[in-house]
């Protein structure tokens, strides 16, 4: 059986000298932010690349644990995005989501975990724009903020 | 057993490998846990890309498939399929986006090369956990719902009516034929829009297999593709359709008069009105806000006076309760209201109108009987028409309306046709926009026509003369940007070229069919270009303008789009249903029942024997608001479970590099 | 305010007084048994105790300050969709009325079957230093000492429970009758006063002597109320310095064991088992070696910082401060310190207390439409 092989490069090792590479975990929604990320990328919205998304069918199903174990796994960020208030495709998943982070806002922060390195968006299905402007200014945030502690900590 | 993985990385042409190295990425994937093949290839959604898959699951033994290459929104199904064919279950596969979300927005070609490098050990890592699911097969009700009578809605509807099956048609109005009614000619062809309407709207009222409701609404839909129910709300006509003879005479006889929308205001109407003797019911509705018996309980001359006894006061609101396999929008759209663009005067001087008030100006049914007068009873000497008029402007929409410019060439033609060669026409315009068959033809014709282009938006439309030609005249103030300079242009009469938006209330009727708005307002297709008639949600449809302004050849084309889409689900009788529900653990599942509250689609029902929450799988959609909640992890949504998501973000935190504790400084 | 009554006390002995309440509730049609805390053989404090014959009242002792579980978990027990036999009274403390309370609005009991009374709490010790305390091995003297004390300062050289010193609800006015302790003399009588239409239809029946309030138990408990903001505000301004970061808060957690006995003995967490003994936790080795070498060193057992903070989000909002949690770690982690300090937050931030209304829905099993815009900039 093969183990997993990396290189130094590939873990993504800072280089000496190379700025913080920020890596940011992004849960959306498949019918609102999802769609608009591909809508980004069809109208060749350039993007930084720290953004990595994770499809979910609803921010209605973003299980707050997720959240944390990104952020505990070392993610800097993590953004939930999904359908604009009135707009979600499973009526109003998106409200329980707002609760759910509501909530993380009240617990992660209070252990120095930067409550801007939690995000809540709504970007709507033909908002390609937005979407990319999102994950730009989203990066650029995170990377003046620097590496979450976690990467330094034996948590898990 | 460990799962053998067969990972496909495609470069799309150059779509992918012009920034990805796909071969490298393959190369990383080989080396990826549980990895078996790793290959890319140029193009892995062609015949020899999904053999290829299909190849190696069969004799290398794969259990697992991922595919890196385009938005799984577009392909998913099409490697789900190539991994059926192949002897595996569809749902043990993950494809992840390396194109949309990668090489088409980093820049870097290395960064976009780590990145799809990540995202391809993400979806590895979570194919792992994928467990075989399958589709439930259901019927699919026969029978479609068509929303709106205009002609995109009555194209569909016959459409549908002919191949056999039943259609509900709903129309908020009195009578089906929405907008086009109003028109008098049509571009380019010059054909009149009542003499190739109203056999469409005929053949409504005459198909048996149509079922028309007017003055009604949709207040509600329930269910899912294949199974809906929609809830119609019908407002009172206050006339027996079934005894009404369409005689007129109630209209006669109704002393009470008011303007008339149909007219756009230039005309008068009756409290007891019908648009025109075409509609279609051809019954008239007694108006209750104006109606003197309805306001004031006195009166009833229409129903002394009806013949047949048709006039029924007692009328009340009623509901209907309808099932349909499939859903058509047909909408339609709303008219710009000028009055906010002031500079342009319409409201404050009576000869600036909208271009549906010249519509009714010119039809022969009109008020002023066909006849394009001012309001003095004068046939106007000079015209201009302002293009754009809300459109192209970021200060109300962006986008083009893409029929103004037809239409406006139209009103040159019948100006010169109708008043006279004297007559002269101006056009402001900001580009012409020609692209239709035969419509650059008809450019070219009026061009000949004698007509005046001048490129360039007004700033404003004024009364106040500089000279004594400008005297009692408008005067178009603009600059024409071809020569250059400012124009002072007086005319008797100007026509606004007004937007087409989208419906004032298109975001709750959204809502109530679930379907999405785009950022223009109108209802969003499922794909610009590949997917411009259905949506998001399964067996809902669009069909015309509600989906973005259309000229009427591309409404009606876009309309049996829609109709051929909603057929080929009713005619096939069955539709596969995802199995991407949620699922409640009975062994986990305490019975706290806080699930049952967040369910939005009252999927979720309480055994009181077992003492545990159960899904009802035919009414789940899956979108875990249950799983979202649930502590213990006894609510999963398939597909979606919490291992499953585990497994993508352990995969993508594989690339997150920690920082290493630093060795102890006493150490030796 | 409800009527009150006069538990009359004699021999200067409360707990016979109580014993002899106890019995009077059973004697009652309406009520099957009695849940109270039952003293243990030898000096081991108490544990709760279903009692459904008169005669077996001898042991029950619902003023020692022994707390080894909290009773809320076993009323629901009692009570969950029971239609048959009759109604369940249960003595409680009044965190355990609280626990039970949040337990109803999950489904798990029912307060139609159960008539709560909750009495006055000057606290208990923890668990290690309940057999310390010689009230608890039979010190009459001691006993009323401790009662008299209001729950304020030392007993034989020791104090009762952390949580117990913070806790800023030892009254349970949300039972339907309460046994009113502070500002008494325990040796001569105790107040019942009822809360509820039910508590008030069980007070006539009672026929116990009619009693009026004259102020003391107000004074007392403003006194103490005082002390305890005071003692809370303190923990939680020591927590949160202690745990203000990620480091902070992993030093504060690094004992655990994840024995997970904090959450077997919480009485609000309530799932039948507990996600992270679920597969969904149950990585396989080379999972363990990839984290391993990914960092260089892995932290044994996985998952301590990720499980508490995860309960912190599960049920911080339900927590009823009653410090079990901490009783129940074999590792002396301060888990009470920092699920209360949390908790406080939590329910502020959703204008929610547990336990206090049975009508208030848990927080997040509700939403609006307008609400928290702040989290999206604004927008809604």
């Amino acid at each position: 059986m093969q183990e997993l092989i990396m290189t130094p490069q590939m873990q993504g090792e800072p280089m000496p000298g190379a700025a913080f590479e920020p890596a940011i975990v992004a849960f959306v929604c498949n019918w609102c932010t999802y769609t608009a990320a591909d809508l980004a990328g069809t109208s060749r919205m350039v993007q930084s690349p720290n953004v990595r998304l994770v499809r979910m069918m609803c921010t209605g199903m973003v299980d707050p644990k997720y959240i944390i174990k990104a952020l505990l796994g070392g993610a800097d960020a993590v953004l939930i995005s999904g359908c604009h208030p009135g707009d979600c495709h499973y009526i109003n998943g998106n409200y329980k989501a707002r609760r759910r982070v509501k909530l993380l806002m009240e617990i992660l922060p209070r252990f120095g975990i930067d409550s801007r390195r939690i995000k809540l968006t709504w970007v709507g299905a033909s908002e390609g724009n937005e979407f990319a402007a999102t994950v730009n200014r989203f990066a650029a945030e995170i990377k003046e903020l620097g590496p979450i502690d976690t990467r330094s900590l034996p948590l898990l | 057993m460990p799962s053998r993985i067969g990972v496909y990385v495609c470069h799309c042409g150059t779509n992918i490998a012009g920034r990805v190295d796909s071969e490298g990425v393959a190369r990383h994937a080989s080396g990826l846990k549980n990895v078996a093949v790793a290959r890319d290839y140029k193009f892995m959604c062609s015949d020899p890309g999904q053999d290829m898959i299909i190849k190696d699951i069969r004799e290398m033994g794969l259990t697992r498939v991922v595919v890196a290459s385009c938005s799984p929104r577009l392909h998913e199904k099409t490697f789900q399929k190539a991994c059926q064919r192949g002897g595996l279950n569809p749902f043990l596969f993950q494809m992840t986006c390396i194109r949309e979300h990668c090489s088409w927005v980093v820049a870097d070609p290395a960064e976009a090369t780590a990145k799809a490098k990540t995202l391809v050990a993400a979806a590895v890592s979570r194919v792992n956990e994928h467990e075989e699911l399958y589709s439930r097969v259901e019927a699919v009700h026969p029978d479609v719902l068509v929303v709106g009578g205009g002609i995109a809605g009555i194209q569909a509807a016959l459409d549908i009516a002919r191949s056999g099956h039943k259609v509900h048609l709903v129309e908020r109005g009195p009578s089906i034929g929405g907008h086009m009614t109003q028109f008098d000619k049509t571009f380019p062809t010059l054909d009149c829009a009542a003499c190739i309407s109203t056999p469409k709207m005929v053949a409504v009222a005459q198909e048996p297999n149509i079922n028309l409701m007017t003055m009604s609404e949709v207040v509600e839909v329930k269910g899912y593709v294949g199974n809906y129910t929609a809830r119609i709300r019908t407002r009172p006509r206050y006339i027996n359709e079934d005894r009404c003879t369409g005689c007129g005479l109630c209209m006669e006889k109704c002393p009470k008069s008011v303007p008339s929308e149909f007219e756009e205001g230039l005309g008068k109407r009756k409290a007891v009105h019908r648009n025109s003797p075409q509609s279609v019911p051809n019954t008239p509705v007694i108006d209750p806000a104006s109606c003197i018996y309805l306001v004031k309980g006195k009166c009833g001359a229409c129903k002394q006076n009806c013949p047949s006894e048709a006039v029924d006061f007692e009328q009340q609101e009623s509901f209907l309760d309808v099932q349909a396999g499939t859903i058509v929008l047909a909408t339609g759209f709303d008219i710009l209201d000028p009055t906010p663009l002031s500079q342009y005067g319409f409201g404050r001087y009576p000869e600036v109108y909208t271009g549906l008030q010249f519509e009714r100006l010119n039809n022969a049914v009109g008020p002023t009987g066909g006849k394009i007068l001012m309001k003095n009873g004068q046939a106007p000497e000079s015209v201009a028409i302002i293009h754009c008029v809300g459109s192209r402007d970021k200060a109300y929409h962006e986008y083009c309306s893409r029929v103004c410019c037809m239409y406006a060439l139209k009103y040159d033609h019948l100006i010169k046709d109708k008043i006279g060669h004297h007559a002269r026409v101006f056009n402001f315009y900001i580009d012409m926009r020609c692209f239709g068959k035969g419509y650059e033809e008809f450019y070219r014709r009026v061009q000949e026509e004698g007509v005046t282009f001048i490129r360039g938006r007004p700033s404003e439309v004024t009364d106040q003369s500089l000279s004594v030609e400008e005297d009692g005249k408008l005067i178009v103030v603009a600059e024409d940007t071809l020569l250059g300079r400012p124009v002072r242009v007086a005319v008797d009469m100007v026509v606004l070229c007004t937007a087409m938006q989208a419906r004032h209330d298109a975001s709750e009727v959204a809502r109530v069919f679930g379907v999405s708005c785009g950022q223009d307002g109108f209802f969003l297709e499922e794909h610009p270009k590949l997917g411009p008639v259905s949506t998001a949600t399964d067996g809902i449809f669009l069909a015309g303008t509600c989906q973005g302004p259309k000229d009427i050849p591309d409404a009606v084309a876009h309309a049996s789009g829609g109709a051929g889409q909603a057929l080929s689900l009713a005619a096939r009788g069955e539709v596969s249903i995802s199995p991407t529900v949620s699922w409640i653990n009975p062994d986990i599942c305490i019975g706290c029942k806080m699930c049952v509250g967040l369910c939005a689609y009252s999927a979720i029902e309480f055994d009181e024997r077992r003492k545990v929450c159960v899904i009802n799988e035919a009414m789940c959609k899956g979108c875990g608001s249950c799983a979202g909640h649930c502590p213990s992890g006894a609510a999963q949504v398939r597909h979606f479970n919490e291992k499953q998501i585990f497994a993508e973000l352990e995969g993508l935190s594989q690339y997150v590099s920690p920082i290493r504790q630093p060795a102890r400084a006493d150490a030796p | 305010m409800g009527s009150i009554a006069r538990i009359e006390v004699t021999d200067g002995n409360p707990v016979a007084a109580l014993q002899g309440f106890c019995a009077r509730l059973l004697a009652d049609g309406e009520i099957s048994a009695v849940l109270a805390p039952r003293r243990l053989p030898g000096n081991g404090g108490t544990m709760p105790a279903l009692v459904a014959d008169p005669e077996q009242f001898h042991d029950v002792d619902p003023l020692a300050p022994s707390f080894r579980l909290s009773a809320a978990r076993m009323l629901t027990r009692l009570t969950r969709g029971a239609d048959e036999g009759g109604l369940v009274a249960a003595l409680l403390r009044p965190c355990e009325v609280r626990a039970f309370i949040e337990l109803c609005k999950l489904n798990q009991g029912s307060l139609e079957n159960t008539l709560l009374v909750s009495l006055d709490c000057p606290g208990a010790f923890t668990n290690a230093d309940t057999g310390r305390f010689s009230g608890n091995r039979g010190n009459a003297e001691a006993l009323l000492g401790f009662l008299r004390a209001d729950g304020r300062g030392d007993f034989d050289g020791m104090q009762i429970a952390r949580a117990c010193r913070t806790c800023e609800h030892p009254t349970g006015a949300e039972a339907d009758l309460s046994i009113c302790l502070f500002g008494q003399d325990p040796a001569k009588g105790l107040l019942l006063m009822a809360n509820t239409p039910r508590g008030e239809g069980f007070m006539t029946r009672l026929g116990l002597p009619e009693a009026s309030d004259d102020g003391a138990r107000a004074k007392a408990l403003d006194v103490l109320l005082t002390e305890r903001r005071a003692a809370q505000e303190q923990m939680f301004a020591e927590t949160t310095a202690a745990t203000s970061d990620m480091s902070g808060l992993s030093t504060f957690l690094s004992a655990c064991v994840n024995c997970y006995n904090c959450r077997t003995a919480c009485p609000v967490c309530y799932c039948k088992e507990c996600v992270f003994l679920t597969d969904v936790f149950e990585h396989k080795p080379w999972q363990y070696m990839s984290w391993a070498r990914q960092r260089g060193a892995l932290k044994m057992p996985t998952d301590t910082v990720f499980f508490h903070l995860t309960r912190l989000a599960h049920m911080s909002t339900a927590c009823v401060g009653c410090g079990q949690c901490s009783n129940a770690c074999p590792n002396d982690v301060p888990v009470m310190e920092l699920f209360k300090t949390i908790a406080a937050s939590t329910q502020k931030a959703f204008d929610y207390e547990a336990g206090r209304d049975p009508g208030e829905a848990p927080p997040l099993s509700v939403f609006r439409e307008h609400e928290f815009t702040e989290l999206t900039g604004g927008l809604d």
